[in-house]
């Protein structure tokens, strides 16, 4: 009996959890593929806002149908931020962190002042949520935790499993991560380390829009300001909780999921502690996602540095360090 | 995909295409001075600046003029005078903490976070503490600093001791402190007779104004005072120069001796404890003795630009700390003539852009071809075309090494 009820509040937890960090998953997924390559890019923040805000302009002022097509749009725009972050920050080796800041900065202030005519309008083109058969009802906590829209799939199952195969199973991947740990070695075998590093962030970029896309097509589904509320930091944390393993980014995102329904649910229902009013506890679980979060990216160094052998959840050693033959 | 291409270094690729029609060429400085760095940091703000005001312009909008008019409102009244004076001393407050951490090369971005956490002690003691109001304000300022320093502790100590990067551990902590701020004002210290913001209840004691001044206490002084400290610190003491050699090579100071863990723990907490000096100084101010959710405006956010304007230069930040002050209040009076407070994110993001990319122009310089090698070295030295010859073995060598290397 008591079994059950935990069985079935930790399904309606990770059930709603899936969703809501589906875009923490997306920005992970971007931030880890560009710093795979050795750059790392702090402005996930501002990119999710850029994507979200192109996708909405798409749906309600050029009248895109289809959320696909409006995502690639929201994708698009965030690679072009993204590609101007990496020009600076590869091409003329300006400093990730300041770079990557201002990107954070700027794609918030852009997108806000994009979006600000648009606050609060409700869109219609929404991703459809797969139920074959439609077999089972919405309330069903199985079909909770099953079933959702195919972005949804794409960002925990498709892209990691494709990440993780082309990163340790490919020539290709080994060249990529030779890039982001000795890039002087990789350039000497004629990977252009540049090239690399440039096509890698920008793509990387345009996932962590498609991951702000998400948020207004799917989630939310609707234009505010600050859209991104953190999650592209979270975003970060979860690449550094995940060891830069691609799998592992699942579990931090689901973490931080978590964190953000329990929230929600304790909020909908007016749970309350013997010691704290309901209010209260509302206001303390929403500091609760960071908290963990921080809590989590500790996890991985103190586990290393208390004995436990943990397999390769080091850094790329040439992270955010400006790769340059004149300087070898 | 990319292989074959990338035989130049990029910067190299890229100036030599743009200067192979003139006679200069791009060479690499051996030795970058301070000064001409501050210099070329300097100009790329503004650069940036010109370019977002060249791009409001093809929107329409003239912001070249309305800056002016607002710069004139500011500059042209004590009223505006003490405007950027008072947003100064919070964004010079964080600036100065974000400035000595940067000595270290450590980031602390989580100063909004240490400032809040500050102010947020500092009310609890003001709403708390009798006595004589002297006394109250001491223990508020003792109390700012110690929280701004415990909010620092965690990231410091992972920093320190266990080798997590603290720009996101500091940041998270913002989200934090803003929620703890929320709670603070429509929880369990709300002031149950405000009816328009929510907020808490205040204190009803401010430090002393400056003489001739309308609303501006004597809180302008501590920045100034902890930016003359510090320099002294930095110039004339073995700790200073212990710290500068720690931004320049950990590894090496450790080697010689220094106790870097122990060093990077106390200058880390030293930071938080600086800005949360500083939201002590904020809520100080007539007018301001209550804290809301929006009680830090980005502060944080605008002391960083500073700190990276000035490169951890104590002087540097109280000139680029007016500076953004200017900015920021000039952005109010910009809010009234139609562009938003968005628009000041923007910016910031671009003048942040302009001084990293200010940082590398330093390291170079234009110099004029000679005659006679103009036609042979189109660029700059050490650029040598890779053996083709590597071809299929590459990727073997790159497992090589990465095996070598890890």
């Amino acid at each position: 009996m008591i079994l059950a009820i935990i069985e079935n509040a930790f399904l309606s937890l990770i059930g709603s959890a899936i969703p809501a960090s589906a875009v923490v998953m997306l920005a992970a997924t971007g931030a880890m593929l560009g710093e795979r390559v050795g750059v790392l890019n702090l402005g996930q923040e501002g990119l999710i806002g850029i994507g979200a805000v192109y996708s909405v302009i798409a749906v309600l002022s050029w009248g895109v149908e289809s959320p696909w097509l409006a995502m690639l749009i929201g994708m698009i725009a965030a690679a072009a931020a993204g590609l101007i972050f990496a020009v600076c920050v590869v091409a003329f080796r300006a400093s990730q962190v300041l770079v990557g800041l201002a990107l954070a900065l700027g794609g918030i202030g852009l997108s806000n002042q994009l979006g600000t005519n648009r606050n609060g309008t409700p869109i219609q083109t929404l991703f459809r949520e797969v139920n074959p058969g439609g077999v089972l009802d919405d309330n069903d906590l199985v079909s909770a935790f099953l079933f959702h829209d195919p972005v949804v799939y794409l960002a925990y199952i498709g892209l990691p499993v494709v990440l993780w195969f082309v990163l340790f199973r490919t020539r290709h991947g080994m060249n990529m991560r030779a890039v982001g740990e000795n890039p002087a070695a990789a350039d000497a075998v004629g990977v252009s380390v540049t090239g690399w590093r440039i096509f890698y962030s920008v793509l990387g970029a345009a996932l962590t829009g498609a991951g702000g896309a998400y948020m207004v097509l799917s989630f939310t589904p609707t234009w505010s300001p600050d859209i991104a509320r953190g999650r592209g930091w979270v975003a970060l944390a979860v690449v550094i909780f995940a060891g830069w393993r691609p799998g592992w980014a699942v579990a931090g995102a689901l973490l931080y999921g978590s964190m953000i329904s329990l929230d929600t649910t304790a909020q909908a229902r007016g749970w309350g502690l013997p010691f704290m009013g309901a209010s209260d506890l509302s206001f303390f679980l929403s500091m609760l996602p960071y908290v963990v979060t921080l809590v989590a990216i500790l996890i991985p160094a103190g586990a290393v540095k208390l004995g436990r052998r943990v397999r390769s959840t080091a850094a790329p050693a040439a992270l955010a360090i400006p790769y340059s033959r004149e300087e070898r | 995909m990319f292989r074959g291409r990338g035989s130049m270094t990029p910067l190299g690729s890229i100036a030599g295409a743009v200067l192979a029609a003139t006679p200069w060429r791009l060479e690499r400085r051996l030795e970058v001075d301070a000064k001409r760095a501050a210099l070329t940091r300097i100009g790329g703000a503004v650069g940036a600046m010109v370019v977002v005001g060249i791009l409001l312009l093809l929107t329409g909008r003239n912001a070249f003029w309305i800056f002016w008019q607002a710069l004139d409102a500011i500059f042209g009244r004590q009223r505006g005078i003490e405007g950027v004076a008072l947003r100064a001393i919070p964004i010079l407050m964080t600036a100065l903490g974000v400035a000595l951490s940067l000595r270290m090369k450590v980031w602390n971005i989580g100063s909004d976070g240490q400032f809040l956490m500050g102010a947020l002690a500092a009310v609890g003691v003001g709403i708390h503490m009798g006595g004589p109001g002297w006394l109250v304000l001491i223990v508020m300022a003792v109390a700012a600093t110690l929280a701004g320093a415990a909010w620092m502790l965690v990231p410091a100590l992972a920093r320190a001791y266990w080798d997590v990067n603290e720009i996101i551990t500091t940041l998270l902590l913002n989200f934090v402190a803003l929620q703890l701020v929320t709670w603070s004002a429509l929880g369990f210290w709300r002031d149950k007779e405000a009816a328009v913001i929510q907020s808490t209840r205040e204190v009803a004691h401010t430090l002393p104004g400056l003489p001739g001044a309308e609303s501006v206490t004597i809180a302008l002084l501590f920045p100034l005072v902890i930016a003359a400290a510090l320099w002294w610190v930095f110039r004339s003491t073995t700790i200073g120069y212990e710290i500068d050699t720690i931004g320049g090579n950990a590894r090496a100071a450790g080697f010689a001796g220094v106790a870097v863990r122990r060093r990077i723990l106390v200058v880390m907490l030293f930071t938080g404890a600086i800005a949360g000096l500083g939201g002590m100084l904020q809520l100080s101010a007539p007018g301001a003795q209550a804290m809301n959710a929006g009680f830090s405006a980005q502060f944080g956010l605008s002391g960083f630009i500073v700190a990276a304007l000035a490169g951890a230069s104590f002087w540097g930040v109280i000139g680029g700390g007016v500076f953004i002050a200017s900015m920021f209040y000039a952005g109010i009076v910009l809010q009234t003539k139609g562009l938003s407070v968005y628009i000041i994110f923007a910016i910031y993001g671009a003048i942040l852009t302009g001084i990293a990319l200010g940082e590398i122009a330093a390291r170079y310089r234009m110099v004029r071809r000679r005659a006679d090698a103009g036609a042979e070295a189109p660029g700059p030295p050490g650029a040598s075309e890779p053996s083709e010859a590597w071809g299929p073995s590459a990727p073997a060598a790159a497992a090589e090494v990465l095996e070598a290397g890890s």
